[in-house]
């Protein structure tokens, strides 16, 4: 039996508890026994049935804030055992709708990403119809633009509700870099967030997305499984307040 | 039923053999992933796309060659935006020739391009087709792969 209740304490916290009926014959830890002891307070009693690894249990739940213990029926043997989880509520970002067929494997089930709202900046059609899908797929709410311009007008016009900017670099007219230096002249280091998407092999690409106030980068071609690590990586980081 | 298993079969030796070849690499599994309910033709939208934008690129490149006064940096730019694993030497051929103002040697890579274009449009049409006929003979896209 399967039940979940919220405290009366403040939505912080929200409990499921597990209740497991014992038949004749099984026990739910190493010691116990069902020899009828009517004397002795009930509690005493049931902490005398619990063997070591009852115990141990016991310890572990109760240092992850949740409880467990055995019930007894008036002939003091075991009856049932109860364990209580408490779990601490997350803001939710919004709702997300996964799609039945999508494949267990995939890293699409992560709860942050789920309507983070992205701006997309990427010259080629292609490109950006593939990244936009990949980050939709993760759960985002992505508006896809072609150039540096529309990145910062769109920024402009969303004011604070767009969390992270992804910036292809090497666009015509206004490169990632130059769209980077002003996006933060005006905003934080932390929001928007930017993640540079760059062709380039070479080493110092990475120097000098931080030197212009980028969060993260990644390399062409865009995977699922690295925009999904990189953008894991980058919104931890921001939330560790580096 | 066994057309169909038959047909599946073809299928995927078929892009076995495309993968083999190089003409489909990680991205075309990527693409298979990011296609769902939401977007049931997502694979082949992405490939119409992509010869789309590569013709228009090509005749781009083809009309700058043709130029009295070319623009090398113009068609560097262009050849910079062309995808494909297999055109990577080529390309790298084509920047340098760019930097010489050589433009035999870029007519030449411009031909070279051309023809790998048409073969890759071949290759992934076929791939195409046969998905359709297993589709019609009434089986399922072993997706992905």
């Amino acid at each position: 039996m399967l039940g979940m209740w919220k405290t009366n304490a403040p939505d912080e916290f929200v409990s499921v508890k597990f209740d497991m009926e014992m038949r004749e014959g099984s026990s739910p830890s190493d010691g116990a026994s069902s020899t009828p002891n009517s004397s002795g307070r009930r509690r005493n009693s049931a902490e005398a049935k619990e063997g070591l690894g009852f115990i141990m249990c016991k310890r572990l739940v109760q240092m992850m804030q949740g409880n467990i213990w055995i019930s007894l029926n008036p002939l003091a043997s075991a009856q049932s055992m109860t364990l209580v989880l408490r779990f601490q509520n997350r803001p939710s970002y919004g709702r997300a709708t996964f799609a039945p067929g999508s494949s267990s494997e995939q890293p699409s089930s992560n709860p942050q990403f789920r309507g983070l709202r992205v701006i997309l900046a990427d010259d080629d059609a292609l490109n950006r119809a593939v990244t936009k899908k990949l980050l939709e797929k993760l759960g985002c709410e992505v508006t896809a633009v072609s150039s540096g311009f529309e990145c910062l007008s769109a920024l402009n016009s969303a004011e604070n509700s767009v969390r992270l900017v992804v910036l292809d670099i090497q666009m015509p007219e206004m490169d990632g870099f130059e769209v980077a230096t002003r996006i933060r002249k005006v905003r934080s280091r932390s929001w928007p967030l930017i993640i540079a998407v760059t062709a380039s092999a070479e080493d110092n690409v990475w120097e000098r997305c931080l030197q212009m106030g980028m969060n993260g980068m990644i390399r062409k071609p865009v995977l699922l499984q690295g925009m999904a690590d990189e953008l894991q990586r980058v919104l931890q980081r921001a939330g560790e307040g580096l | 039923m066994d057309s169909v298993v038959l047909l599946q079969r073809q299928l995927v030796d078929y892009t076995a053999q495309l993968f083999n070849e190089g003409f489909l690499d990680d991205q075309f599994n990527q693409l298979q992933q990011l296609q769902d309910e939401s977007n049931p033709d997502f694979v082949v939208e992405v490939v119409t796309l992509f010869f789309e934008d590569s013709e228009r690129l090509l005749n781009e490149l083809a009309k700058a060659l043709e130029q009295q006064s070319i623009d090398y940096r113009k068609i560097d730019a262009h050849v910079h935006q062309l995808k494909g694993q297999q055109l990577q030497k080529v390309c790298i051929a084509f920047r340098n020739y760019c930097e010489e103002r050589n433009i035999e040697g870029c007519q030449k890579c411009l031909q070279q391009v051309k023809n790998e274009y048409s073969l890759v449009k071949t290759k992934l049409e076929t791939l195409f087709k046969l998905e359709q006929q297993v589709l019609a003979a009434g089986g399922s896209i072993p997706w992905p792969m």
